[in-house]
């Protein structure tokens, strides 16, 4: 203990809390200059505590896995006939469908169909709820170690989850579609029309941008589309439902607010170069985008600079 | 024969295990707090376990200033905020202001909140829950430049006086172990 008197110490004692709320608006706007340090400052974090996550993640798997053997244990002769009658209706399906890829695949090889490159895919478990009131994010334990990448598509069990937007060496976080950042380029699956979805960090993101003529229906799905580039088109994303007359929202597939396992997806959609064309500005990605404005290819040679 | 001076070092030292012993009184509701936002941030199924971290802190926060500010010191408080805002996708540094905040008014009008009844202690900290969460909201648009929704705000302020009485009950019994003598 360093030699002070009870004076200077209570006067030392008085200025911490000051100073600590001008360290906390520094580092407020340092973290807003510094992005890149901060996300790897977080990551670091989320990497140290994802093996923590990890072990709670199991644990609560392992009590929901006796809870619902308990529950189910007491409707087994039920469960066990409706499965028998579902299956039967499943095996008529699977005729159909082997017999409608066989006319597919038929069909292709007369259109001399140019097949699209099998995606990659790696698969883990979601650790942590990382959002919160004004953000929707989750934690993979999966990172650049599993060959995961930045712009990554995220897939859960039934549909698009969302999107990796930081990558550490064991850890990635997935920004969902739910939240207020998120803006995704999707498709009416019955009217083919264009259309935006706006998260707006509720269950159900909004639709926005969709041609007047043809207004969403209700009960339509909603796909992904290709029109940025960064997706792949048809990926399934929910569907339409109408809160109020006039304002269409999304119902993802996806169970987002339980997410336990997500597939990360490298669609390679970056490595798709379309060849040059006049006015035509390359997708970039944000991290390496050129310092210089993106109009070179609008004004004439003599204008540049 | 020189004067008497005061020695600083012929006072009663403590010995080292109840000096551990002070040092863990001391840092425990901050480690139970910081053990609140990992177990938090956790996917439990918990419905609503992302709203609740904040009006947790608040409260937890908000309830050791008042009552025991050694149990709570600015620093801790700051690096708890700090640890929120890392784990979180909140901007860094706003959970950590948001909460000195809170604990600056706590500790400085925790004198005369002392002598008041539960109720009007509620009523305050509803004031206190209410305007950090405005803040919380306020901030949340300035660094995302555009007018977010005010629901969640409105939420998480409701959330806050709700979870009080809770909160306030566990952790008077919470204080009440620790003042309790260990048994000699």
């Amino acid at each position: 203990m360093l030699p002070v008197s009870i004076q200077v110490r209570q006067a030392l004692g008085k200025l911490v809390l000051p100073a600590l709320l001008l360290l906390s608006v520094g580092v407020m706007i340092a973290g807003q200059v510094e992005k890149r340090a901060t996300e790897k400052a977080r990551m670091a974090v989320a990497g140290t505590l994802a093996p923590l996550w990890n072990m709670v993640s199991h644990a609560r798997a392992g009590v929901a896995d006796v809870s619902n053997g308990i529950r189910q244990a007491r409707h087994l002769s039920e469960e066990n006939s409706r499965l028998e009658a579902e299956n039967a209706t499943l095996r008529r399906w699977y005729d159909v469908a082997v017999s409608l890829a066989r006319e597919n695949d038929a069909l292709k090889t007369e259109l001399h169909w140019v097949p699209e490159p099998v995606p990659s895919f790696v698969t883990g478990r979601v650790v942590a709820d990382s959002g919160g009131i004004y953000a929707r994010a989750v934690l993979l334990v999966a990172g650049t170690q599993s060959g995961i990448q930045t712009g990554n598509v995220a897939l859960a069990a039934n549909g698009l989850a969302g999107r990796v937007t930081e990558v550490g060496p064991h850890a990635a976080r997935v920004l969902l579609i739910t939240d207020i950042s998120s803006r995704l380029p999707v498709m009416l699956e019955s009217s083919h029309a264009p259309a935006i979805m706006v998260g707006d960090n509720s269950e159900t993101p909004r639709l926005l941008y969709y041609p007047q003529d043809t207004r969403p229906l209700e009960g339509e799905r909603v796909v992904t589309g290709d029109q940025a580039g960064a997706f792949p088109a048809g990926i399934p994303v929910g569907t339409v439902h109408y809160t109020h007359p006039g304002t269409p929202v999304v119902q993802p597939f996806a169970r987002l607010n339980q997410l336990t396992m997500l597939r990360v997806f490298d669609f390679r959609q970056a490595e798709i170069e379309p060849p040059g064309a006049p006015g035509h500005v390359p997708l970039t990605h944000p991290s390496h985008r050129p310092l210089a404005l993106p109009f070179k290819t609008l004004l004439s040679p003599g204008q540049e600079g | 024969m020189p004067p008497m001076q005061w020695d600083p070092s012929s006072e009663p030292q403590d010995t080292l295990g109840q000096r551990l012993d002070n040092a863990a009184r001391h840092l425990l509701p901050s480690f139970i707090a910081l053990l609140a936002i990992i177990v938090l941030s956790a996917p439990l199924g918990l419905p609503g376990a992302a709203e609740l971290l904040p009006p947790l802190m608040i409260g937890s926060v908000f309830f050791w200033s008042l009552w025991r500010p050694s149990g709570m010191p600015p620093l801790n408080v700051f690096l708890l905020g700090i640890f929120m805002d890392l784990i979180g996708f909140t901007p860094l540094g706003v959970s950590a202001f948001i909460l000195l905040l809170v604990h600056g008014l706590a500790s400085y009008t925790r004198f005369g909140l002392m002598r008041l009844n539960f109720l009007l202690v509620w009523c305050v900290f509803g004031l206190i829950g209410a305007a950090a969460s405005v803040l919380q909201w306020a901030l949340a648009c300035v660094f995302r430049l555009h007018a977010l929704d005010p629901a969640p705000a409105f939420f998480e302020a409701l959330l806050c006086i709700g979870i009080y009485p809770l909160l306030s009950a566990v952790s008077s019994w919470f204080l009440h172990i620790l003042d309790g003598k260990p048994a000699s």
